[in-house]
């Protein structure tokens, strides 16, 4: 599982994920971000991830 | 606009993150060919993906949307006859000499089939173009986070070059090709919630053409008179100078583009990179084209209750630069800012890192291998390119102070790459599919097809432009004097190199096979199911894109 992180698409997905967190628990938690594009952003960057991180790769190891 | 504690942390995993990725692959560099060519061992879709992201710079991105607003819709001549046919050229007739030659760099092509003076010029004027051309990136940057975030231009820049120096030193071209996968994903996805929202204040796309003069609405419609449309040229004009001699001639070789098929697996993956990599060039109207055009109609009277405006610049004409970040501004809530901001930031990163890869490769294969030290150790090889990544970002930031200074080195250095580039296709061209193109023919042409370009600007004057000769021909638009520039540029070059080919001696069969068509065999993938063909794919990319042009016609 370790050494899925050293795929390029496993990188990305993390990365949209993250992004997906910060954008959703923003929304919960302040005032200021709990616009519907904040919501609705943070779900289609959450889907993008999950579906970049399980995808096969293809080899394509970043090391 | 004021950033929120969300932005700053998008903004933050981001640069992690791009650093994180150089950490990763510098455990994997051991060779001078690892840090400078990624040892031919990528993925398709790794390859494609940089091949198209490394185009998509901060002056794409900005000056896309900037010219949608501009000009609107035929804006998606640069997509539509400005890309996709070049790439489906490089990858069906190009690539196979590119990469089957076992070229490390696209100057060291024009070595194996012409000579070491052709080389010489076109390595040369091609690595200060990139280092150049990393300056102007990192100068766009910093003035606009200047402008839309009050940072100190100062902080911008070190902030910018030092992220790029740190993961291009540590993985060197892998980590700048994976990155700008990374960055490609930001954009697309960090600028869509945009034209969604903005398309839907507009009324959607119906409404948006209503609103709009017909002439920013269509593609070609009004193109048979050069007075009849926005862009001030007529359609032969944009065939012959973007979508041939413009076109070809970035597209077929520029290395900064070139290089990231020339490191795929095989020569299939290596063909079919620009390929794969036409089909979102196909839709990347829809992110920066279309942004433009929902700006412009959200100017006029019957919307202008929605409270956008396009910023006016400090001479009072509409600055059109500013288009995509004042829709962010206007559109994006605290969050999705940051979102936006950061994509900015990636354009121009990625752009930044692909302009300094590019030079690594050449001034370090080309100039200092061939012409400074030649019989070193590949150790050797390996600390000179790492070198050269800092060195090449430290003129990059003195060129982003001197381009502050003198805004006008902006034009004119982009004036300059155009005379260079634009006559190089022809060289190409005639290299490939006319053996007897001789090594002073190539030489010579370039010569005049960069002098030529220099007196059709001197001749022609545009939007207060050129016509430092005589102003003897005006132009509506610098857009339409570009077009024209290159046109004169290509066709002295074609002339010239046919002329002194034909009057001095070429290089023997033998050493120009696997050069030129003639002499090479055809790469042979029918064995491949059909989607995993060149030739399938380019039909069916080619067929889309006509259709396309026939929907906006």
């Amino acid at each position: 599982m370790l050494k899925r992180l050293n795929e390029l698409n496993v990188v990305i997905g993390i990365f949209f994920i993250l992004l997906s967190i910060i954008l959703l628990a923003g929304a919960i938690l302040s005032q200021d971000l709990s616009g519907r594009a904040n919501v609705i952003t943070g779900v289609v960057f959450l889907i993008f991830g999950i579906l970049m991180v399980v995808a096969r790769s293809g080899n394509d190891e970043v090391s | 606009m004021k950033l929120q504690l969300a932005d700053y942390l998008i903004i933050g995993v981001y640069f992690l993150f791009v650093i994180g990725v150089g950490f990763l692959i510098k455990r994997n560099i051991r060779s001078s060919n690892d840090f400078l060519s990624s040892g031919r061992r990528i993925p398709l879709w790794i390859t494609s993906l940089a091949f198209i992201s490394a185009n998509l710079g901060a002056q794409e991105v900005l000056g896309m949307v900037a010219s949608g607003a501009k000009y609107g819709v035929m804006t998606v001549h640069f997509y539509w006859i400005g890309a996709i046919f070049a790439m489906v050229f490089l990858g069906v007739f190009m690539m196979p000499f590119y990469y089957g030659s076992k070229a490390r760099s696209v100057p060291d092509y024009l070595s194996m089939r012409f000579d070491e003076k052709t080389r010489a010029l076109n390595a040369l004027t091609f690595a200060v173009m990139t280092v150049f051309s990393s300056g102007i990136s990192l100068y766009a940057l910093a003035r606009l986070m200047e402008i839309i975030l009050h940072w100190d231009f100062g902080f911008s820049i070190a902030v910018a070059a030092g992220i790029v120096m740190v993961y291009t030193f540590l993985g060197g071209l892998t980590s700048a090709v994976y990155n700008e996968v990374l960055q490609f994903f930001l954009i697309v996805l960090g600028l869509s919630p945009l034209v969604i929202m903005s398309l839907q204040d507009a009324g959607g796309w119906h409404n948006v053409v209503q609103q709009l003069d017909p002439r920013y609405t269509h593609a070609w419609k009004y193109m048979g008179n050069a007075t009849d449309n926005p862009m001030g040229i007529n359609f032969m004009s944009l065939i012959f100078g973007l979508g041939f001699v413009m076109s070809f001639g970035y597209w077929c070789t520029d290395f900064l583009v070139v290089q990231r098929a020339m490191i795929a697996r095989n020569m299939n993956a290596a063909q079919r990179t620009p390929i794969i990599a036409a089909i979102p060039k196909l839709f990347m109207p829809l992110i920066v084209v279309l942004p433009g055009v929902v700006a412009l109609a959200l100017m006029q009277p019957a919307l202008q209750h929605k409270g956008y405006s396009i910023p006016i610049a400090a001479d009072g004409a509409v600055d059109y630069t500013m288009t995509l970040p004042s829709l962010i501004a206007h559109y994006y809530p605290s969050g999705l800012l940051g979102v936006g901001i950061t994509a900015l930031m990636a354009s121009f990163m990625s752009g930044m890192a692909g302009n300094v890869t590019a030079f690594n490769s050449v001034f370090t294969y080309d100039i200092y291998h061939n012409y400074i030290n030649r019989n070193k150790s590949d150790g050797h090889y390996l600390m000179v390119g790492k070198a050269v990544t800092i060195i090449g970002i430290l003129i990059s930031v003195v060129t982003a102070y001197i381009a502050r200074s003198f805004n006008n080195i902006n034009d004119f250095l982009q004036l300059v790459f155009s005379f260079v580039n634009g006559p190089l296709f022809a060289t190409f061209l005639l290299g490939m599919f006319w053996k007897r193109t001789t090594g002073h023919g190539a030489f010579y042409g370039l010569l005049s097809g960069t002098v030529a370009a220099a007196i059709t600007h001197g001749l022609t004057i545009a939007e207060g432009k050129g016509g430092w000769i005589a102003p003897i021909w005006v132009i509506k638009s610098g857009m339409g004097q570009a077009f024209i520039v290159a046109a004169f540029s290509w066709m002295a070059n074609f002339v010239v190199t046919i002329v002194v080919s034909l009057f001095t001696k070429p290089k023997p069969d033998e050493e120009l096979k696997g050069l030129v068509v003639s002499l090479t065999p055809r790469p042979d993938h029918t064995l491949q199911p059909w989607y995993r063909r060149v030739v399938p794919l380019a039909v069916i990319l080619l067929l889309l894109t006509i259709l396309l042009n026939i929907i906006f016609f």
